[in-house]
C-alpha cells in the first residue's frame, strides 16, 4: 500500500511533563502558573489548556527537564496553586511533531492505532496551522520515530529529525535599539 | 561550537493574528486501554475529510480526553459518528465557537509568550475555552462573542510585524 507522504519530520529535545488538575477556581490557572514559571525565566514548549472538562480544570503543559526540580519547588510553594490543585509531573518526555499537509486525521489515527501496538504511550496531542504534535516517552523516541518512518512517506531531502541547536535565553537584558 | 545571537524586543513581535469563526466544539473521553480501537474508527474513511482547526488532546485517570474543532457541517457529520460508535464516548458538543493563533519569531524557545497571552486576556475577562501551543504557535478557542475583543487586546500586547 502506498504510504502517506508528510510535509516534515522533528522530535524535541528531552522534557519533563507536568498536569495540574483541580475544581473551578476564580483564579485563572493558565496565567497564574505561567506568571510563577515567567519568574524562573522557565519555557514551556507545549501546553494545553482546558477548563472546563467535566467538573475541572487540566493544564498540561512541558519544559526543559533540568527545570524539573526549579517548577516543581514554586509550584508546590504554598499559595501557589488555589485549594484544592494536585500537580502530577513525569520526567523524561519527548514531543513529536509532524507536518503532516491537512491529513491530521488520518495520521491520529494510523499513529494511535500503530504506537498502541508497539506499546508506545500518547501523554498529549496539541495541532498548530500546519503541524501535529505528540506527547510521548523520551526512552521510546526513537521507537517512536520508526513506526512513524514505516507508515509515512518524508521528502527524500528531509533536515535532520534530532535537534541539532539548544536555545538558551539569557537572563541579561541588554537595552538599545527598540526600546 | 557556541553561537550567541542578541534578540531584543520591547514588545514580543508576532507575525499577525489570525481567526476562524462559526466552528463547533467537541470534547469526548476514551479510556487509554481501548486507544487502539479509537485509532481505527478515526481511520474509517468517512472521517478522512475531517479537516479540524484545532484538536488537543489530555491524558487523566487512564482517560485521554480530545477536543477537536471542526468547521459546523463537519462538527455535526463528527458527532453523529461518535455516536455510532460501538463504545458510547460521552462527550460535549457546542456551536459556535472561534479561534484565534497566532504565532513569532521563537515562540517555543523562550519563556514569556504564554504569560503575556493568558494574563492579557485574564485582564480583558476573556474567559478561554480551551487552549494549545505547539510548535512555535499559539492557538485560544473562545467564544464566538469574545473573538474581536481578544484580537483588540492582543494586539496591544503583542506587537504585529509588519
Amino acid at each position: 500500500m502506498e504510504k502517506l507522504k508528510v510535509g516534515g519530520l522533528k522530535q524535541s529535545l528531552e522534557l519533563c511533563q507536568f498536569d495540574l488538575r483541580g475544581p473551578d477556581s476564580s483564579e485563572e490557572i493558565a496565567s497564574g502558573v505561567s506568571k510563577l514559571l515567567v519568574s524562573q525565566k522557565i519555557n514551556m514548549e507545549f501546553i494545553t489548556y482546558y477548563p472546563n472538562k467535566n467538573s475541572y480544570h487540566q493544564l498540561t503543559f512541558c519544559i526543559n527537564q533540568d527545570r524539573l526540580s526549579t517548577a516543581s519547588e514554586i509550584l508546590k510553594k504554598e499559595g501557589s496553586l488555589p485549594m484544592g490543585w494536585e500537580i502530577k509531573s513525569r520526567r523524561h518526555v519527548g514531543i513529536i511533531t509532524i507536518f503532516p499537509h491537512q491529513s491530521a486525521i488520518k495520521i491520529l489515527g494510523a499513529i494511535m492505532v500503530s504506537w498502541a501496538a508497539q506499546s508506545i504511550p500518547i501523554y498529549g496531542i496539541a495541532t498548530s496551522l500546519s503541524a501535529i504534535s505528540f506527547l510521548t516517552d523520551y526512552q521510546l523516541i526513537d521507537k517512536a520515530i520508526e513506526v512513524i518512518q514505516d507508515l509515512f512517506q518524508l521528502p527524500e531531502d528531509h533536515a535532520p529529525i534530532k535537534p541539532e541547536i539548544r536555545y538558551y535565553q539569557s537572563t541579561e537584558v541588554k537595552k538599545g535599539k527598540g526600546d | 561550537m557556541e553561537t550567541i545571537a542578541v534578540y531584543w524586543e520591547s514588545r514580543i513581535k508576532t507575525y499577525g493574528f489570525q481567526r476562524i469563526t462559526d466552528l463547533s466544539f467537541i470534547e469526548f473521553s476514551y479510556p487509554l486501554s481501548e486507544i487502539k480501537s479509537l485509532g481505527e474508527i478515526l481511520s474509517q474513511d468517512d472521517l478522512q475529510t475531517l479537516r479540524p482547526k484545532f484538536l488537543i488532546a489530555q491524558e487523566s485517570d487512564h482517560k485521554i480526553t480530545f477536543i477537536f474543532c471542526l468547521p459546523v457541517k463537519e462538527g455535526k457529520d463528527f458527532h453523529a459518528s461518535l455516536e455510532k460508535t460501538p463504545r458510547p464516548t460521552p462527550h460535549r458538543y457546542i456551536y459556535p465557537v472561534s479561534i484565534i493563533f497566532f504565532y513569532g519569531p521563537h515562540f517555543g524557545d523562550r519563556y514569556g509568550i504564554a504569560d503575556a497571552t493568558f494574563s492579557t486576556l485574564l485582564k480583558a475577562d476573556i474567559r478561554i475555552i480551551a487552549s494549545g501551543c505547539s510548535s512555535a504557535s499559539v492557538f485560544l478557542v473562545l467564544d464566538q462573542d469574545d473573538i474581536d475583543k481578544a484580537e483588540d487586546v492582543l494586539s496591544e500586547t503583542f506587537e504585529v510585524a509588519k
